[in-house]
């Protein structure tokens, strides 16, 4: 079939719609990375877990499914301070290596208990109402209503965190941390307290990520973990390690990217493409677009 | 007095006679399939009907052994995923620490056929120390596979002979179909193989034309040009999330007719995708394994009209009551699982007719009885009518029925049979 420029800008429009998830992922790994300067592999993870957890409780408790989208969240959130109890808290903030196996450990517990409660299969998700079906034509171009919605509540959510970071006492208390720790005990700031608050928020965005994730699809399954780390991560050091901003950009570039490779080589190499991109950032900018500088040996 | 005890002994003698013994022994099977994963309701299915299936051989009195005792039927199932290694493991464990007679499973052809491999290929052949145990599959269905191991038998569709005349009799009743276009999951061995190996070769051998020109190699006959076909068709993987790009090029071929070869979880994503472009086709045909309530469940709006040709509906009375059992037990019954049923009644058939003991210390030597009289069955009675033994590949010639999305239900729409 020929590729026409039309083909090309839709692609590229149907993969930033998508890469609105992976820039959710991208801000949460982000916010913890620059709170802790670690990576929490199990983010993802804890992120469908969410997700599953509130579909759960709607079901259980006969609610509103659409409470689904508020319970995802707030379980998201949990998991987080969980997360960091078990893997961040009591490991010395030396041992990076130490948290990072921890995490990736609570990746694969985190996935194997959705695996064995659910045995693997995937489980219907309320979609996003009207959105769901909505398909919106500019002139030859084709929009997606649950994405665009996606995205829209992607960016309200990444924009709150933003303003929670710079114009809260939590947020100056955050940067405190991150920037210099033993200053901010000396300030009076409990850094234990504001790392998990930094995860609980974390664990929101990727409930709320989750959530989202599913709904998109129409169903939620494990298979969605792995893939949601993978970019979620690549966003982040493409967008540059503690870079908000570049994890919004990297994650909507990402979703463009693999979206537009997959129309010009086909789906067994789309991901061959999006890897090949993750390593010219690492050899050529390792920093990424945003992050602070990171000097080679 | 003394007459009475007399008429007692001919009473007790008379009941002997026309009742067989219950014998002590009980005839175990093995089943395996995948109870985990985007497959599990493949394995849950197979399960309950196979459950099913035994409790009514021991309700009807068990099966009879060689000395004409009867004994009692009993399964064991177990979970192999969807993956090759752990499909292997679950077979070596069964034939090599139950005392399980025969296997039926596996849910997956990927799995199948990786695990058929560790069989012993030829019997009696001394140098190779494969699985000897006899394996009656039910679902896994990709062309051929049966005779990768002359101790696996299959009873599963005929995807060739079941396309070739769906495509004939489309090509009649349908005659303003006339371009095709598709696509399939190409991490999935069934999927892609039945895709590009049989079901595009079926339709070209029936007229119908690619809609951006004929495929190089593509002639009509099965196998040929398989690659091209799959680099012509726009595909995507089994964990694959958003279809944009896919049933955008689907709509833009402008085909009459799509041919959608995926499993359930990524044929609804990829049919949403494709009816919120509003791009649907005058007429969908799908894989057999997407004639499942899964795919009802998943989509049944978007699914609506989609053609599909399978060996089970509940258009018999024994249909209809294996449909109705598999739902009591937690399952439910279509192409793949209805054949448990029947697997387990030809196990049944075949057990009373070499003559087995039960005997644990016989097991190697009762595995291969069971094996030849598996070679040497040339006809079985199936839920849907007479099926056929294919003997020397170990395969079956199923009849079947073309199904069609219809609100919510797969309905009849013709039977060839």
């Amino acid at each position: 079939m020929v590729i026409t420029s039309v083909d090309v800008i839709q692609s590229i429009i149907d993969g930033i719609l998508y890469g609105s998830i992976y820039a959710l992922i991208g801000v949460g790994f982000t916010l913890i990375f620059g709170a802790m300067q670690k990576l929490n592999m199990a983010y993802a993870a804890s992120s469908i877990a969410g997700a599953y957890c509130g579909l759960g409780i709607s079901a259980v408790l006969s609610l509103n499914l659409l409470v689904t989208f508020f319970l995802g969240p707030l379980v998201g959130g949990l998991i987080g301070i969980l997360v960091y109890l078990v893997c961040f808290r009591f490991i010395p903030s030396r041992e990076h290596l130490g948290s990072l196996m921890a995490s990736i450990g609570a990746l694969f517990l985190i996935d194997e208990i959705i695996v064995h409660e659910t045995d693997g299969s995937p489980l219907n998700f309320p979609e996003l109402g009207i959105f769901s079906e909505a398909y919106f034509l500019v002139g030859e171009f084709g929009f997606r209503g649950d994405l665009i919605f996606v995205l829209i509540v992607s960016l309200l959510a990444m924009t709150s965190i933003i303003l929670m970071l710079y114009r809260t006492k939590y947020g100056l208390a955050a940067r405190a941390v991150s920037q210099q720790m033993n200053a901010a005990i000396l300030c009076g700031i409990n850094p234990h307290k504001v790392n998990a608050s930094t995860f609980f928020l974390a664990g929101v965005l990727g409930g709320l990520a989750g959530c989202l994730a599913a709904a998109a699809v129409g169903v939620i399954s494990p298979l969605l973990i792995l893939p949601l780390t993978i970019k979620g991560l690549i966003a982040t050091v493409i967008g540059g390690l503690g870079s908000i901003k570049g994890a919004i950009i990297a994650g909507l570039l990402l979703g463009g990217f693999e979206s537009l490779f997959l129309l010009v080589r086909g789906v067994n190499e789309r991901d061959i493409y999006v890897f090949l991109l993750l390593f010219l950032f690492l050899v050529f900018k390792p920093n990424g677009m945003f992050g602070s500088i990171i000097d080679r040996d | 007095m003394r007459n009475s005890i007399i008429s007692w002994k001919y009473f007790l003698a008379a009941y002997l006679i026309a009742v067989p013994a219950m014998s002590e022994t009980t005839i175990n099977i093995a089943g395996w399939g995948a109870k985990s994963g985007p497959l599990r309701s493949f394995g849950v299915n197979s399960q309950a009907i196979i459950d099913a299936a035994i409790t009514r051989v021991n309700e009807n009195g068990g099966v009879t052994l060689e000395d004409g005792t009867k004994a009692m039927m009993a399964v064991e199932y177990y979970d192999s995923g969807c993956n090759a290694e752990q499909g292997i493991a679950v077979a070596r464990k069964v034939a090599s620490e139950t005392n399980a007679l025969i296997g039926i499973g596996p849910t997956c052809s990927g799995v199948a056929a990786a695990s058929f491999g560790v069989f012993q290929k030829k019997v009696d052949d001394a140098s190779d120390t494969g699985l000897q145990m006899a394996l009656l599959t039910d679902t896994a269905v990709r062309n051929g596979l049966a005779k990768i191991s002359q101790w696996t038998f299959r009873n599963t569709p005929n995807e060739p002979d079941m396309y070739d005349k769906l495509f004939a009799w489309v090509a009649e009743n349908r005659p303003e179909i006339k371009t095709i276009y598709g696509g399939t999951e190409t991490d999935q061995g069934h999927s892609a193989g039945t895709y590009s190996k049989v079901i595009v070769q079926a339709a070209v051998r029936h007229g119908f034309e690619w809609v951006n020109g004929p495929i190089e190699g593509v002639n009509g006959t099965i196998v040929e040009g398989f690659k091209n076909v799959l680099s012509s068709s726009s595909n995507w993987l089994m964990a694959d999330t958003n279809f944009s790009v896919q049933a955008r090029a689907f709509k833009k071929s402008g085909a009459d007719m799509f041919i959608v070869s995926s499993h359930p979880f990524t044929t609804c994503g990829f049919l949403k995708e494709l009816y919120r472009q509003k791009g649907m086709p005058k007429m969908l045909v799908g894989l057999t394994s997407s004639s499942s309530a899964e795919t009802m469940k998943g989509c049944s709006k978007q699914v609506e009209g989609m053609i599909i040709p399978t060996s089970f509906a509940p258009i018999t009375d024994a249909a209809k009551e294996v449909a109705a059992l598999a739902e009591a037990n937690g399952g439910a019954a279509d192409l793949h699982s209805a054949a448990a049923w029947e697997n387990v009644m030809i196990i049944k058939q075949v057990i009373e007719s070499v003559g087995i003991t039960g005997d644990p210390a016989n097991l190697q030597d009762e595995r291969r009885k069971i094996r030849d009289g598996l070679e040497a069955l040339e006809t079985t009675e199936g839920l849907l009518g007479t099926v056929s033994r294919v003997q020397d590949e170990g395969e079956a010639l199923k009849p079947y029925v073309f199904v069609q999305a219809q609100s919510g239900n797969w309905e009849v729409i013709h039977d060839p049979r």
